[in-house]
Formats: C-alpha cells, structure tokens, sequence
C-alpha cells in the first residue's frame, strides 16, 4: 500500500512539475526518475536508501522512485512514463538485460541521461553504467581466506541460486581466489539465497564432515544461517564464517555482534549514481562504465567502516 | 494409514541406500530433519482441517511473513515478555485466518480466491510494518547507524533442544498441535462437522448443521497454527524477515496430499498429515546429506510426490 502511495505522489508530483521549477535558492531543481525492479529484497531497499541520501545533500534535486516489483513490462512502463513526463535524468537498475534495452535506448535517444545501475544492458545506447564486480568480491573473499587457513583446509560453499549470474560468478570467484593453495571445498549446496534454506543445508554438511574450518555464503543471511546450524550443534568455535553484501542492518551487524568474521561489500551504487547525476547535469563528460570497488569488513575494522579491497 | 506409511517407509529405505557415509545414521540427522520438518508440520496441520471441509487455504505462508515480523518487533524491538506477545502475534494470525473465513462463508467467495487474496494483503502487511526490511538484533537508530541488543531468551528457547538435545522444541510443538488437531478433527463435534461439510455442505446445513461457524472457525484455526509456525520460524532465524515463509503453503498442501487427505473434502486424518510431513521432512534431509544438485532435487521431489500419491491411492477413486 505504501508502495501505490509513493507511486501516486510521484504520479501527482510529475504532473504538477513543469522543467524550470526553481528552489529557494533560485538554482534550477532538476526531477531525477528512479526506476528500481524490484523492493523485495533488503539490498535493493539499501540501493534506494543510498540514492535518497544522497539527494537529499543537493537541494536541486528531486527523486522520483518507481518500483516494478520484480515485472520486467512494469518496469519497462516505469521508464516510458518517466521519458513522457521529461525528467532531466533517469537512474534504472534493470531487472533483466534484453526486455528493457530498448526502453532505455528510447530515453538516450530523447536525450535524457540513462545512468544504469547493477545490471548492464545490451548494446551501448545508455549514458553511463554504474556496478560491481561479484567475480572480484568472489576472488577476494577466496584470498582472505586463503591467507587464514592453513593447506588441506575443509570449506563449506553455500552458494546462491545458481541460475543466476550472481551466484555464478561468486562462485566461480571464489574458487579462482583459492585455486592451488590446498584449500578444499568439501561441501557445496544451492541454499537459493535463503537463511532457512542456508541452515538446512549446514545442518547436512555438519552431519557430514567431522572438520569443517570455514564456510562461504554467497550472502551474509547465508552465513548467518549456516552460524546458527553451527551453534546449535555447537561447534561454531572451529570454523569461520564469511558472507557477501555487507548490509549496515545485515552483515555488518553480523560482524560486530562476533557472528560473521568477515563480509565483502557488495556496494548498491547509490552515492555514485547521484554524483555521476550532477556531473552530467552540470555539463561534464563521465566515463561509459564506473567499476565499484569492494570493501572487507572484519571485527577489527567495522567501526573504522571496513577496509577497501584492492 | 498403512498406504501413507509406506511412501514414509520408500523414503526411509531411500536414506539408508544413500546414507552418505554413515551421515543419515547419526541422531543429530533425524533430529535436523524433524526440525525443518517442523515449520511445514504446523501449516500442514491447520491446512488438513480446511482441506477435509473441501477447502484450501493459500495464505499460511504469508500469514507466517507476518506473524514472523510482528512478534520480532514485539520481542526484540520492545522487549514484551512471553505471556504478551505470543498471544498477540497468535491473535494476529488468528484474525487473518477470521477474514479469510469470513470472506469463504458470507460473500461465500472461493476458498482459492478468498485467501489468494489474504496471501497477497498478509504479505503487503508483512512488508509495511517492517518497512521492507528484516526485523533483526540491529535497532535502526534513525540516523543511519545502528543498536544493538541481545537474542531474546525466548527465541532461544523455542529454538533449544530437550532430551539431551535429541530433539528439537519447534518439534514438540509441532507434535503437540498436531496431537490436539488430531483429537478435535476425531473426537470433538466441530471435527466430525468439518467431515460432514466436506463431504456433502448441503446435506449438512439440511441436518442443521452450523456449517459457517464450523467453516469459519477452520480457517481461523488454520491462521493460528500459521501464527505458530511463524513464531516458531522467528525464532529459528533470529529475525523476522518479512519475506518468510514464501511459497510454503504449497509444501504443507503436499504433505496433507502426500498423506492422503483428499482434496476434495469429507476424507483425511491427522495421523496421515503426520506421516505426510516426516516423510517431506525425511526426502529433503536425504537430498541435502548427499548434496544433491538443485534441479536434481525438484525432479526427484516431483517423481517421489507422485508415486507417494499412488501408493496411498484407494482402488476406486
């Protein structure tokens, strides 16, 4: 419900905004439309609370937010909406790659600025594309750990729905960051990106090996729940458990309540999104694709906000 | 009964071919399996009343989203003690299995409709009061940092093991609910009305049956053992994730299916939703020892559904 309310006001705002409005200041105020494909899941809640942040430091800024609630022609009807109602920009973090190139090739065409956001679309008919590499999150989290297990360690993968290309490259990743050290997976299950699921299959590598000295989820929930399947058989004291996302709410808290030991970012783009916004707004060139990096954080560097990957 | 043990017993012989070195003999492997068991055991419970009056109720997932989330913020977020917000979050559930009867008895809407449409709302509910996100130990203080507070000791309780830790307490009160089901579905007057409703409504309401207040109240019952089942799924992960219990209406219709209880009304027993749900419990431990690829896993479930609904089959349908 408060999803149609947000939709409404944002219905009822572009109808009352012509492109000249102006702040107190009497600086020009730019409509910024903001198309997320899905509110779901936590770290695309994170994404639009990024970017609202991030506005709210300018003035000359307005965010209109749509949520097409994981429906690729919703989304699609979000971005057409937005060009025929000429905001000055549009962010879009798409929610599949083929679908919804030709509408954002549409609002290129329009000459309205496309920033994309996580998932690339095709062809190169957009402003910019802002997103992270999991391969690189995958690969650094294989030599963190690599650099705190001995050889002939025993890891446990809890990998994430493996038909999608996240939890692909995470995996793929991770074994390219431990290739050749020694370091053997010895369990691996598709928790499909979810705790109960995570815990369950735990449970199972438990009853299945009597040494286990790490475990790597594809997602900090993951490893959440493979800690609690750990605890309560309890033998959480000779593993170490490392997670992907690095949430504030999530793995982060995770890691400063001594569950995780450690969880590599993987950064929702919002802040950059908005600053590459002003950029192009103010009439500078960006560069066609911005790779975000990661960071790590451990118990040791949480507090001082984590540590930056290389 | 016999026909529904020997689909558990197809399953148990399964585990001990694929034994996965030894792992499905260990105690703690019978025991893990009755515990993610568990949470589908409750829904399955409170679905067999509503299946048995020819009814389906596709809301208890949702149901569990949402009780999940409301008695996390009322635990961990205000700190109420057990005697409060348990009965609340129970309530809750309650009034949302209210609606969905009430939607089935008066506008007399379909059961699939009517609680297709509680399954919808009970989710939109989930993700309102929660704001769209997790409910966890970390308290938003509002200026984007974060508070900490401790696991609540009923959390841990729920989630605690007895007997030596054999066995799991989400287990017994899974044991618990059904044995109460079972007993009001076999012994009590409302019971035996949910057989005559299923069986023939009409012919019921004509022997002066209270057909709508029975039916109500199946419902009703039915929203509480989800209200339960998302207790008990808050407290096994430690949050209330308003994304919990997604599509898990669809694997308690199979354990009441698997069992036996037909599905269009006026036959089936608990004892049968029972062994329905050791044997789900049972398959997906096994799947999960022998680390069975996911699509493997789908197909096999699919297979093994069907050939537990043969066995148990009557011969004339």
């Amino acid at each position: 419900m408060h999803r149609y309310f947000l939709t409404f006001l944002a219905a009822v705002l572009l109808a009352g905004c012509s492109r000249s409005v102006s702040n107190p200041a009497g600086e020009k105020v730019f409509t910024v439309g903001m198309s997320q494909c899905n509110l779901g899941e936590p770290w695309r809640v994170q994404m639009n609370a990024d970017i609202e942040a991030a506005a709210k430091k300018h003035s000359n800024l307005r965010m209109v937010f749509k949520d097409a609630q994981n429906d690729t022609l919703k989304q699609r009807a979000h971005i057409e909406e937005l060009v025929s109602a000429g905001v000055d920009a549009i962010i879009v973090s798409p929610k599949e790659s083929q679908p919804l190139t030709e509408p954002v090739a549409k609002a290129y065409q329009a000459k309205i600025p496309v920033i994309v956001l996580d998932r690339a679309v095709q062809g190169d008919d957009f402003t910019c594309f802002i997103g992270a590499d999991n391969k690189k999150i995958g690969k650094a989290a294989g030599e963190w750990l690599r650099n705190r297990l001995g050889p002939k360690a025993t890891v446990v993968e809890l990998k994430g729905l493996m038909t999608s290309v996240p939890g692909q490259d995470r995996n793929q990743g991770f074994r390219a960051g431990i290739e050749g050290s020694g370091i053997h997976v010895a369990f691996e299950a598709d928790m499909k990106w979810l705790e109960p699921d995570a815990r369950k299959e735990m449970e199972s590598a438990l009853a299945r090996l009597s040494r286990i000295d790490a475990v790597y989820a594809h997602n900090d929930p993951g490893a959440h729940g493979a800690y609690l399947a750990a605890k309560a058989a309890n033998r959480h004291r000779e593993m170490i458990f490392v997670g992907i996302d690095a949430l504030p709410h999530e793995g982060i808290a995770y890691v400063k309540q001594g569950i995780l030991n450690a969880t590599f970012q993987y950064p929702t783009g919002g802040a950059e999104a908005i600053e590459t916004v002003l950029k192009i707004l103010g009439g500078q060139q960006v560069p066609k694709t911005i790779v975000l990096g990661s960071r790590v954080f451990t118990a040791e560097n949480a507090d001082q906000g984590g540590e930056s990957l290389p | 009964m016999l026909r529904a043990a020997v689909a558990l017993l197809i399953v148990i012989l399964l585990g001990m071919a694929f034994h996965a070195d030894g792992a499905f003999y260990k105690v703690g492997t019978h025991r893990d399996a009755l515990r993610q068991a568990s949470v589908y055991g409750i829904l399955a419970c409170g679905m067999t009343l509503v299946i048995v009056t020819g009814g389906i109720d596709l809301a208890v997932g949702s149901i569990v989203g949402f009780t999940a989330v409301c008695f996390s913020m009322m635990t961990i977020w205000w700190s109420w003690p057990w005697w409060i917000s348990v009965p609340s979050a129970l309530a809750i559930g309650a009034a949302c299995g209210a609606v969905s009867g009430a939607l089935v008895v008066w506008p007399r809407l379909q059961p699939f409709i009517a609680t297709l449409a509680m399954m919808v709302f009970a989710r939109g509910m989930a993700k309102t009061v929660s704001g769209g996100v997790k409910v966890s130990t970390a308290l938003p203080t509002g200026d984007g940092t974060f508070r900490y507070v401790q696991v609540p000791e009923l959390f841990r309780t729920i989630d605690s093991r007895i007997l030596f830790g054999n066995l799991s307490m989400v287990t017994v009160v899974f044991l618990a609910i059904a044995a109460a089901a079972g007993v009001l579905l076999a012994r009590h007057i409302w019971g035996r009305d949910l057989y005559a409703i299923g069986g023939n409504e009409e012919a019921a309401r004509l022997s002066g049956l209270a057909v709508r207040r029975s039916k109500l109240l199946a419902y009703v019952a039915c929203g509480l053992c989800a209200a339960v089942a998302g207790i008990c799924q808050a407290a096994q992960e430690q949050q209330g994730d308003p994304e919990a219990g997604g599509g898990y209406e669809l694997t308690a219709i199979a354990i009441v299916v698997i069992g036996g209880t037909n599905l269009m009304g006026g036959r089936g027993h608990m004892g049968l939703t029972l062994l329905g749900t050791i044997t789900i419990g049972y398959l997906e431990k096994i799947l999960s020892i022998n680390a069975v690829p996911e699509a493997g896993r789908l197909m096999l479930t699919g297979v093994i559904l069907v050939a537990a609904v043969l066995t148990q089959r009557r011969r004339r349908f």
